[in-house]
């Protein structure tokens, strides 16, 4: 079957950071996550958004909680999209977050129509890939070159990540390899990348100035300054770092084009924490 | 005289001259206690041939302390294995001397080494002598090597001393050879009761590390030390009639603490649960997905906080030590072995540590490469490079690296008068070192740490690092001049409890 932009819909969940989605891409639906803080649950960028969340973060008693949407979300998501034959359901990494499941029990009862990935990865990451694939459906493309273009970007695309604290990770339970960095008493800037879907430290540094040099070593390394070579930028309360980040990657890379530049979401702020600043990229 | 005899009579000799050997440190800070280090090596040797080991060598080995133990110790190795092919002084001092200069890896004369080889000379040469005539004239050739040092080391001339290491080795020799010949040993300087720091060194199988301090009136020392002795070891008691500071490892510490209140007025009563620590931090490590590392870190580390500094960074193994108390080859192995990794890391964290840190990775049963990390700071640096899943190779180098990177410095008390690179500074007074350079001196705290801080800071640096130590410095005055000078540099402040160091600094 010939997939197009007018046969085929993408679904994201809103750790995709992407929020815009369906304005910009007729095609796209975002099906939201939630974010609690004590008894009172929000859907992730429709009910709170990335500024009223931090605000609220800052004086927030005990920290929020999230959750992931549930099968019948995602059904009222395929259902929204009828008039597609087929729908690809890009997910935040499986090892991150339940959402993966709900979207495939939910993909379970549609026959072969939705096609659910576990795209291994958070974030602007996810926004690229679905970026990815529309522009194959815009010119015409089969299920097996988006085969092929999801195990590419699970080799290729880079992302390294930086916290102010790790704390927020090790409450939520998404640390993974990097616990033993956690409970440090120095200001420790840890260097972070998703590997196989979960958390994997890469390099402790000292100093506000560290990361983005790090940074800038690994984007060099791994890049070449090419067409095609798009990079996406996220963060927490971070400004400064993320124009930082935009003014390096014109810098070293001014082929490049910077596709995503977004903040993080509260649910993805929840774990990440303020401060968290992120660079992705991928040829494409 | 046999291996026993010969072990107590060199203790004697080496208590005897502690005190004088621990003033002949180069530097004006508390640093090396080579005599120290001599005695608790020969001490260690002492209690094991009591505890039943024949293996002299093997026990000095275990034994060592520092820079300086460690290379008696090679000697006493080299020494044993030479007495046995010939039965001769002769072979015995020549083969000490090859295992000591085997020992280090850049060898310098004007040190133990000097004095080693030219005491195995001076028995070559005298093969035919008789045993007291013989050790005579060897002390009599120890003393000029002693006295040589002086001409063949910049830093000991400029200082005005001998060389404490080769000096220990000839009253070791003088207090053999007067036992040899009857007669009695010169008039000894007066010895100094060894420190808390250098007592908490020994392992112990009681529980409770206890310790206070005792004030009163007519206070009788040997009295509490008689009343502490059957509860425990390790006992230290202190002081004076006014006030006893005591120490005793025991599983009883009411008993201990009963024994100061009915002579006075008990303070600063510390009970730490030793097991507790130590099972703590294995708890941590369990909790911490620690299960698939592939090496662990041991830290030669003084000070409870600073302890706690290079756990949080990931070191699994602290050894109690570093300038002022060189922990022995034997303590590192065993943090080595209570690691339960793979491989491992020594982190010596001074110079002085770093050859009994690499004589127990040579005898660890597992691949272990030590970082000669030349101060805590560097090894604080060293420590953000370590990955627990990467081999102790790749380790060692990152490591070796990071803690490069580093800029160290610190404030000191000088623990005497010193006059160095045109810098006076007087007993007591402030010290400002960067690197082991004296940079300022004085008596305002502020002024020195100031001119410390400045040097460190004068190519840009991100982050400044302050420790304090035991005697906590009041920092006010420094931060809000950093602060103003340096607006661009994060600074953190970090209690160490480290000795002897109001101060630490390290920039990045």
């Amino acid at each position: 079957m010939e997939l197009s932009a007018e046969n085929t819909a993408i679904v994201l969940d809103s750790t995709a950071d992407f929020p815009d989605a369906s304005e910009r891409f007729s095609n796209w639906r975002v099906v939201p996550l939630y974010v609690r803080f004590g008894a009172d649950s929000y859907r992730d960028y429709v009910e709170i958004g990335p500024a009223e969340f931090y605000e609220r973060l800052r004086t927030a008693e005990d920290l929020p909680t999230t959750s992931q949407p549930t099968p019948r979300d995602f059904q009222a998501a395929y259902d929204e999209l009828a008039g597609y034959e087929r729908i690809f359901a890009l997910s935040v990494s499986a090892r991150l977050s339940g959402t993966y499941e709900s979207a495939r029990q939910a993909a379970s009862e549609t026959g072969d129509r939705v096609r659910v990935i576990d795209t291994e990865t958070a974030s602007a990451a996810i926004a690229m890939l679905a970026l990815a694939v529309q522009r194959r459906l815009e010119r015409g493309t089969t299920d097996e070159e988006i085969d092929e273009l999801v195990e590419r970007f699970k080799r290729e695309s880079g992302l390294v990540f930086t916290l102010d604290t790790l704390e927020f990770l090790a409450r939520g339970g998404r640390i993974g390899r990097a616990a033993g960095w956690a409970g440090q008493l120095l200001h420790i800037k840890p260097i972070l990348t998703l590997e196989d879907g979960e958390v994997l430290p890469l390099k402790r540094v000292r100093g506000n100035r560290k990361p983005i040099q790090e940074f800038a070593e690994a984007f060099r390394a791994r890049t070449g300054d090419e067409p095609g070579l798009r990079v996406g930028i996220a963060h927490a309360e971070a400004e400064e770092r993320m124009a930082a980040l935009e003014k390096l990657v014109r810098d070293l890379r001014p082929n490049a084009e910077i596709e995503v530049a977004t903040t993080l979401g509260p649910v993805v702020g929840t774990h990440a924490g303020p401060g968290t600043v992120g660079l992705f990229w991928f040829q494409d | 005289m046999n291996e026993l005899e010969l072990a107590r009579v060199a203790e004697t000799a080496l208590e005897r001259s502690r005190a004088r050997l621990d003033d002949l440190n180069v530097y004006p800070v508390p640093d090396g206690d080579t005599g120290t280090n001599m005695l608790l090596t020969v001490r260690a040797v002492r209690e094991a041939l009591e505890a039943g080991e024949t293996d002299v060598a093997h026990a000095a080995l275990l034994g060592a302390r520092g820079n300086s133990g460690v290379i008696l110790s090679q000697i006493i190795r080299g020494a044993v294995e030479g007495f046995e092919e010939d039965r001769s002084v002769a072979t015995a001092l020549r083969r000490g001397s090859d295992a000591a200069w085997a020992a280090v890896r850049e060898p310098a004369e004007g040190t133990i080494l000097t004095a080693i080889r030219e005491l195995a000379d001076e028995a070559e040469s005298r093969r035919d002598d008789e045993l007291p005539e013989l050790l005579h004239a060897l002390v009599a050739r120890g003393d000029e090597a002693v006295a040589q040092t002086q001409e063949q080391l910049d830093v000991l001339r400029k200082a005005g001393v001998v060389d404490a290491g080769a000096a220990g080795l000839v009253e070791i020799l003088r207090g053999i050879s007067a036992h040899v010949s009857g007669e009695p040993l010169p008039e000894a300087v007066e010895g100094v009761a060894l420190t808390t720091d250098a007592i908490h060194q020994e392992a112990s199988r009681y529980r409770y590390c206890t310790g206070f301090v005792v004030e009163g009136e007519n206070l009788d020392r040997d009295a509490l030390e008689r009343e502490l002795e059957p509860l425990g070891d390790s006992l230290l008691v202190v002081g004076d009639a006014t006030a006893l500071k005591a120490h005793v490892h025991t599983d009883d510490p009411g008993s201990a603490l009963r024994a100061g209140t009915a002579i006075g007025v008990l303070e600063r009563v510390e009970i730490a649960n030793m097991h507790l620590q130590s099972a703590q931090r294995e708890e941590r490590l369990t909790h911490s997905g620690a299960d698939d590392r592939r090496t662990a870190v041991v830290a030669v580390v003084t000070g409870e906080g600073n302890r706690r500094l290079f756990e949080s960074m990931g070191a699994t193994g602290i050894v109690d030590g570093g300038e002022t108390m060189n922990p022995s080859t034997e303590d590192v192995l065993l943090a080595i072995e209570d690691t339960k990794a793979p491989e491992a890391i020594v982190l010596a964290n001074n110079d002085n540590v770093v050859l009994a840190a690499r004589q127990a990775a040579r005898l660890a049963n597992v691949p272990v490469q030590v970082v000669p990390s030349s101060s805590l700071q560097a090894g604080l640096g060293a420590m953000l490079a370590y990955d627990p899943l990467a081999d102790s190779e790749a380790n060692a180098r990152a490591m070796e690296d990071a803690g490069s990177a580093i800029a160290a410095g610190g404030v000191t008390v000088a623990s005497r008068a010193v006059s160095m690179d045109g810098l006076r500074v007087e007993r007591g007074a402030y010290l400002g070192l960067v690197g082991d350079e004296p940079v300022a001196g004085g008596t305002s705290f502020d002024t020195v740490a100031a001119s410390v801080v400045d040097r460190l800071l004068a190519e840009p640096r991100d982050v400044l690092t302050l420790i304090t130590g035991a005697d906590e410095p009041e920092l006010g005055p420094l931060l809000a001049r950093v602060a103003e000078q340096h607006p661009d540099v994060e600074l953190e402040v970090h209690p160490g409890g480290q000795p002897h160091y109001p101060l630490l600094v390290s920039a990045e």
